[in-house]
């Protein structure tokens, strides 16, 4: 009886309850899209950040004295370790290379030759803005970038090439390209690592590591405790510059994504408790008649409770599929790479949309003080 | 007649009515609070971003080539060229003065860190720098700028050194190495035929000159800052004898990200295109005006900062906006449906006109103007409280309240009024073709 009644109820109102589930089902793609936006967001602009260059810097400790002119250096020893930890699995780093200063002169002027794997300088240094060509070999010996200061200074343009001199060691250098970055680096000139180890004459030394760390503040706290434990004898410490202020972003902006997301949801979850609400309203005569019949009161609101919340299931379960779709075009559009939907959000949304739908019966229990005569006459 | 019955039906029936309308004022005020913080977001981000410190950097065009190893310059004083301090001020008299939030000249001078017991030498930086200057702008008003508005993220342990006394902050790495901290005296020797090592053979430092300075705190940076010895820049000019002059400027300004458009070379633009791009922030064009009122100066944009946050704030920007567009969807679906409920659940009262004899047209207009009665009394309360909401929104996120905008209300109500009427014709089409007998009937 219960459920051919809730059958017929269904069958009768098509129309409405049509009209109900576009409700339903709007407001659910719009939660289900925020929360799977909020769960994935962060870590997407954590990969943003990256983009602003490296986050921690292993260089010797700057202890006792130093006249000479160099500075100081670390063996290939401790770049190994170095590399090891930074390719273990869970360590998060997504590029490095190591650097190596040396002041050297060519024709009259003193010039900055820095050393360091130029294939991996597009990723670690993504802004680094290069006019000619990049040196995309890590064993080329030839070529160079000049920076844009230097090759004004020495009037280099790409294809030209120049003579660098250190500590009586000479090496010929073909420009490769112009180098612009508005940082030291306009200032300088970069080799491959073995050229400037060439002619600093240090073997397979190294002056520092610049390594980029994926992930929150505390994943690269940990990265940089585990690097200090394996190489006791360096100093390994994060860039504030940039550590500070992404961690300052990434808290403003989980706040703006949690604000919005909680604020949408609310407001999507009163507007679908008001068109419910509209919903049970409209049932007033239903009930009257009911009444009359000598239906119980809380058997009829059970009636309506469970087809409100099958409404709300289906809507629901419609709904987060269509905020995962949602979502994934979202992620799309702004992170060029779709925001995978979580499982979880699913029966969230539903549970959620059942909720909202079932709260907008409340209505109905004022409907209790309904006397059948007078609705059924229609007043 | 007309106005009477739509007058009759809002005082008739009240609950029915409100209900519609509480949804109405919900979806509107979700979408004003979205489009408002959407419209405000990148204004905001940006300003969060000069954390990252400073995004243009203004040096000397004919300077020689700075040799600079982990923050110690190696170019003697006499080398390279120099940029008036007093032209500064001017920076804040060009187009986008308003975007310039803050600058810092440095001033670099080798010099050799004497210690009190006989250990070996210590080679060094002075830097010379404002932390929290004054700077007379020629518009008769004082702007105040240093490293504390550029450099946000350096920290002192002590206290910062005072722009008008002869004291000093020494770098963590250096007081680490020396054994300094606040309360202590350095001294610092510096040659000013330059400095050691850049000194040919043969050659010998002609004149030496001594300085004690009062330490007054330890600068941790996380950067190379941290190698140096930090003084307030007159002092730094005087010691130097390079009285009113710097040679580095950061300047920290707020820009709108790089798109296409900027990216293009000014020469190549038209009259119209050139002044576009002129009055708009971008960093490209920020960086002409400084050029303008900075005679001999290069300025450069620090392309790590510029680049990265452009992205960023594009991607955020993006973001809020599609954020924005979705809510506005669920919101004008939810008002559509209880609007098009509203006009379904009184099938039978337009039976009942029909039967009378009034024709479609009369009917649809008639609840078609009591739809709009509301979705402008909806839609005006839904904007004031989405402003509400966005006024707390940008108090809880960013410390300070989103700023309304006007311009949001008829927007909101065109809205309101579209989204209802367009949830009303549907189910009006509808009705019209119902025949009123089985309607009136109950059927």
């Amino acid at each position: 009886m219960f459920w051919r009644v809730l059958r017929g109820s269904l069958r009768e109102s098509r129309g409405r309850l049509a009209v109900a589930l576009v409700a339903i089902i709007s407001g659910a793609a719009v939660s289900s899209a925020l929360l799977d936006l909020q769960f994935d967001a962060e870590r997407k602009f954590t990969r943003e950040f990256r983009t602003l260059g490296a986050n921690v810097v292993v260089s010797p400790p700057s202890t006792g004295s130093r006249t000479d002119e160099e500075s100081p250096v670390f063996g290939g020893e401790e770049l190994q370790k170095i590399i090891s930890v930074s390719n273990g699995g869970q360590s998060g780093v997504t590029t490095f290379a190591p650097f190596l200063f040396v002041v050297a002169h060519s024709a009259e002027s003193s010039v900055i030759l820095a050393g360091t794997w130029l294939d991996e300088a597009p990723r670690l240094a993504p802004w680094w803005k290069v006019q000619g060509q990049w040196v995309s070999n890590r064993a080329d010996r030839q070529h160079c970038l000049v920076g844009r200061q230097v090759a004004r200074q020495l009037k280099l343009s790409p294809g030209s090439s120049f003579e660098v001199t250190h500590a009586g060691r000479k090496i010929n250098l073909e420009v490769s390209g112009i180098l612009s970055t508005g940082g030291a680096e306009d200032n300088q000139v970069y080799v491959n690592l073995a050229v400037a180890q060439g002619i600093a004459g240090v073997g397979d030394g190294v002056g520092l590591v610049e390594i980029n760390v994926g992930g929150n503040a505390e994943r690269v706290q940990n990265f940089v405790t585990e690097l200090a434990a394996r190489v006791p004898e360096l100093e390994v410490r994060p860039l504030r510059q940039i550590a500070q202020a992404e961690g300052q972003l990434l808290s403003r902006l989980r706040m703006l994504l949690l604000v919005t997301v909680a604020l949408v949801l609310a407001l999507t979850g009163l507007c679908v408790l008001a068109t419910m609400a509209t919903l049970a309203m409209e049932r007033r005569s239903d009930i009257g008649l009911m009444k009359a019949l000598g239906g119980a009161m809380p058997r009829l609101v059970r009636m309506f409770l469970a087809e409100v919340g099958l409404l709300g299931a289906v809507g629901g379960a419609l709904g987060s599929l269509l905020g995962a779709v949602l979502a994934a075009w979202i992620g799309r559009r702004v992170f060029g790479t779709a925001i995978s939907a979580r499982l979880e959000v699913f029966p969230l949304t539903i549970a959620l949309m059942m909720a909202v739908a079932m709260a907008g019966a409340t209505p109905l229990r004022l409907l209790s003080r309904v006397r059948p005569a007078v609705v059924l006459r229609g007043g | 007649m007309f106005f009477r019955i739509v007058g009759e039906s809002f005082s008739r029936n009240p609950l029915r009515k409100w209900l519609a309308a509480v949804a109405l004022v919900l979806g509107m005020a979700i979408t004003t609070a979205a489009l408002t913080v959407a419209l405000d977001v990148g204004d905001r981000l940006a300003r969060e971003f000069r954390a990252f410190g400073a995004n243009l950097v203004v040096s000397p065009t004919a300077d020689t080539l700075p040799l600079e190893i982990g923050g110690v310059d190696y170019r003697p004083v006499e080398e390279g060229s120099y940029l008036p301090e007093a032209d500064l001020g001017k920076l804040k008299t060009i187009f986008w003065r308003h975007n310039i939030i803050g600058f810092s000249p440095f001033l670099e001078v080798p010099a050799i860190l004497e210690r009190d017991s006989s250990g070996p030498a210590i080679r060094t930086t002075l830097t010379g720098t404002w932390v929290n200057h004054s700077v007379a702008i020629p518009d008769g008003t004082i702007f105040q700028t240093g490293v504390l508005r550029t450099h946000p993220w350096w920290k002192v342990e002590g206290a910062w050194f005072d722009d008008s006394k002869q004291d000093c902050v020494v770098g963590a790495g250096l007081a680490a190495r020396t054994g300094l901290k606040p309360g202590d005296t350095v001294t610092l020797r510096f040659a000013r035929a330059g400095l050691a090592p850049l000194v040919q053979p043969g050659q010998t430092p002609s004149e030496e000159r001594h300085v004690s300075m009062h330490v007054t705190g330890i600068l941790s940076t996380g950067g190379t800052e941290e190698q140096v010895v930090m003084a307030p820049l007159a002092v730094v000019q005087a010691l130097t004898g390079r009285t009113g002059e710097f040679r580095r400027l950061m300047v920290s300004a707020l820009t709108r990200p790089e798109d296409e458009f900027s990216r293009r070379d000014p020469s190549t633009m038209s009259k119209a295109e050139y002044d576009r791009w002129f009055c708009a922030p971008y960093i490209s064009s920020i960086a002409l005006q400084i050029r303008q009122v900075l005679p001999g100066a290069d300025v450069q944009v620090i392309r790590q900062v510029a680049e990265g946050e452009g992205r960023i704030l594009t991607r955020i920007t993006a973001l809020m906006w599609l954020v924005c567009i979705a809510a506005l969807l669920a919101a004008g679906l939810v008002v559509g449906a209880t609007a098009a409920t509203s006009v379904l659940e009184r099938h039978s009262e337009i039976g009942l006109m029909k039967a009378l004899g009034a024709p479609m047209g009369t009917v649809s207009a008639l609840f078609l103007a009591e739809q709009l009665v509301l979705a402008f009394v909806g839609g005006g309360l839904g904007y004031v409280a989405g402003e509400g909401l966005a006024y707390l929104m940008g108090q809880a996120v960013f410390g300070v309240p989103a700023t309304g905008r006007l311009i949001l209300l008829p927007v909101i109500l065109l809205l309101a009024a579209a989204v209802v009427l367009a949830g009303s014709l549907i189910p009006l089409g509808r009705v019209a073709r119902l025949d009123p007998a089985p309607v009136l009937r109950g059927e």
